[in-house]
């Protein structure tokens, strides 16, 4: 009941905060969206790993990264759109996250915690470093007119394209629950998170499921890769901060709260952008993240020691 | 059905089961002994949660000491561990139907094995929308009894299925374990010999790892030290 209260009145605040601001800047409204959309389409799938295989995964961000490199020479090589690249980049970072899965995750799960982060983060400096040395630190670009489509509403005008994100942010969220609540394999996913050895014992191959889960997290991440790269220039430390930032969301959200990130997003998106749109606090932008993230920890364990 | 030779296994360095013979047909078959006598530790071996050291574990003259517990899950063996190990974010019946979802012989009769479980259980029935983590010890208890039977079982093995219960559930369950004896084998671990050696055919007694005694049921119940240890009259 008293949780209930709760979230109506953050539900009305921000609302109440929301209307505000299109009345006020509605582009820091609309662009916020937009980075909101980006920030949880890549983190959804880094807190499906968390969630299930109980890995950070502190090679998120360079994993999509590779996956734009892949998909920009796949592109340049066969004359393609990087929109018709998005599939056939999921298959292959799919199948890319089934092997890392099976080389290196796979024989730390037993290991401590801190292990497993020294593991994780050695695979994202191995993957930023080999890109450098085989592409150099050059940006690349893809050419692409649709992307600067704009639109123009009274006297404002923003660019549209980067909506696509908050359609494919709202898409892995829906999609994944439904796999999550809805089908067997999805249940036997969340059981393995909830219970390893709970599911060993009903036949669950609980290795096998990690594999699953992780390679299907890389398969968003890719599609994610192919599409980024319609929008944004790629080098090989264009993944790191989305790394930081996922984990930022998941950590505010909460573990297995996938709504939660959707939520954090668009909070820290229209925050950022807010800051961006006057001089003085430009530059702040960046570390909203992580001021927002200590608030919410602090905030947390407060809590936590009162009850 | 099962059968253990000169079995040893533990934990580390540190030996827990030493050089256990144990047989289980079809039939009914009790383990007792007391707190720490390595039980749970015979069963995690069969389960293949525990590694043997030496030894072997058949099922039906099929070796499985070193098999994965998943792969023995699926050819019958159904355990209700001590823990329960439930899936406690889900539904009572999410819980039921992943028993036997990824069991071969099983995924295709959840409909009949359901009904089947909500006869023993009528209470499951009731709460199958419930999340599992939210119910009592007791109702849970049946929830991983019921989970196992889902599965279909050759073999089901409860590891201490009274502990913690009160009184009527403990009556409950012994009550059950009956009225399936006649369709699976069953191997129960339990401190509760009184209630049990109603409910089994035979039984055996673990001490510090060895098996110290086996007999029959009635044959337990009358020898002298069962008597004094166990049943503390
Ligand atoms: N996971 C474990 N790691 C180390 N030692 C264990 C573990 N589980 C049990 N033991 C030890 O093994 C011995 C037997 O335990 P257990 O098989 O649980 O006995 P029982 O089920 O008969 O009470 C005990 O001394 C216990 O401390
Ligand atoms: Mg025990």
């Amino acid at each position: 009941m008293i949780v209930k209260r709760r979230v109506a009145i953050i539900a009305a605040l921000s609302i109440a905060a929301m209307t505000a601001l299109i009345v006020w800047k509605p582009t820091v409204l609309i662009y916020g969206l937009q980075a909101a959309g980006l920030y949880a389409a890549v983190a959804i799938p880094m807190g499906l790993v968390l969630g299930i295989v109980h890995i950070v995964n502190l090679a998120h961000g360079e994993c999509m990264m590779l996956a734009a490199y892949a998909a920009y020479f796949g592109c340049k090589a066969l004359g393609m759109d990087p929109l018709v690249a998005i599939l056939p980049t999921a298959i292959v970072t799919a199948i890319f996250g089934w092997v890392v899965f099976q080389l290196t995750i796979r024989r730390a799960l037993k290991a401590p915690e801190l292990n497993q982060l020294i593991l994780t983060f050695g695979l994202a400096i191995a993957f930023s470093q080999a890109i450098n040395l085989i592409f150099t630190s050059q940006t690349y670009k893809m050419p692409l007119e649709y992307v600067s489509a704009s639109m123009d509403i009274g006297d404002i005008s923003f660019g549209v394209w980067s909506f696509v994100f908050v359609a494919v942010a709202i898409i892995f969220a829906y999609g994944l629950t439904f796999f999550l609540t809805k089908t067997m394999t999805g249940k036997a996913a969340v059981a393995v998170g909830q219970n390893p050895r709970g599911a060993a014992i009903v036949g669950i191959d609980v290795y096998r499921t990690y594999g699953l889960v992780f390679a299907l997290a890389l398969a968003l991440v890719g599609a994610m890769g192919a599409l980024f790269l319609t929008k944004s220039a790629i080098f090989p430390g264009v993944g790191s901060p989305f790394t930081m930032k996922s984990f930022c969301l998941i950590a505010m959200a909460g573990i297995g709260n996938i709504p939660g990130i959707l939520g954090a997003s668009v909070l820290l998106g229209v925050a950022e952008n807010f800051l961006r749109a006057f001089r003085p606090t430009r530059d702040w932008a960046e570390i909203v993240f992580f001021v927002l993230i200590i608030v919410v920890i602090l905030a947390r364990s407060l809590k936590g020691r009162k009850s | 059905m099962l059968r253990i030779q000169n079995l040893d296994c533990g934990y580390g360095r540190m030996k827990v089961i030493d050089g256990v013979d144990f047989e289980v047909g079809a039939e009914s078959v009790g383990l007792f002994g007391p707190n720490g006598a390595g039980k749970s530790t015979l069963i995690g071996a069969v389960m293949g949660m525990v590694k043997p050291w030496k030894g072997s574990i058949e099922l039906d003259g099929q070796r499985i000491d070193g098999a994965e517990t998943y792969a023995i899950a699926r050819m019958g063996v159904a355990l209700v561990p001590q823990e329960r190990e439930l899936f406690p974010g889900m539904s009572v019946y999410d819980n039921l139907v992943l028993g036997a979802a990824y069991i071969p012989h099983a995924k295709d009769d959840i409909p009949t094995q359901l009904e089947k479980v909500f006869t023993l259980f009528p209470i499951l029935k009731e709460r199958r929308t419930q999340c599992a983590g939210t119910m009592s010890g007791g109702q849970q208890r049946m929830l991983a009894i019921g989970r196992a039977l889902m599965s279909k079982p050759r073999l089901l093995i409860l590891d201490e299925p009274s502990l913690g219960l009160q009184p009527s559930i403990v009556a409950e369950v012994f009550e059950v374990l009956k009225r399936l004896k006649s369709s699976v084998s069953i191997l129960v671990t339990e401190q509760n010999v009184r209630e049990s050696l109603k409910a089994i055919d035979r039984g055996y007694v673990l001490e510090n790892g060895r098996i110290v005694l086996k007999d029959s049921a009635e044959g337990l119940q009358t020898n002298p030290y069962v008597i004094k240890s166990y049943l503390g009259i």
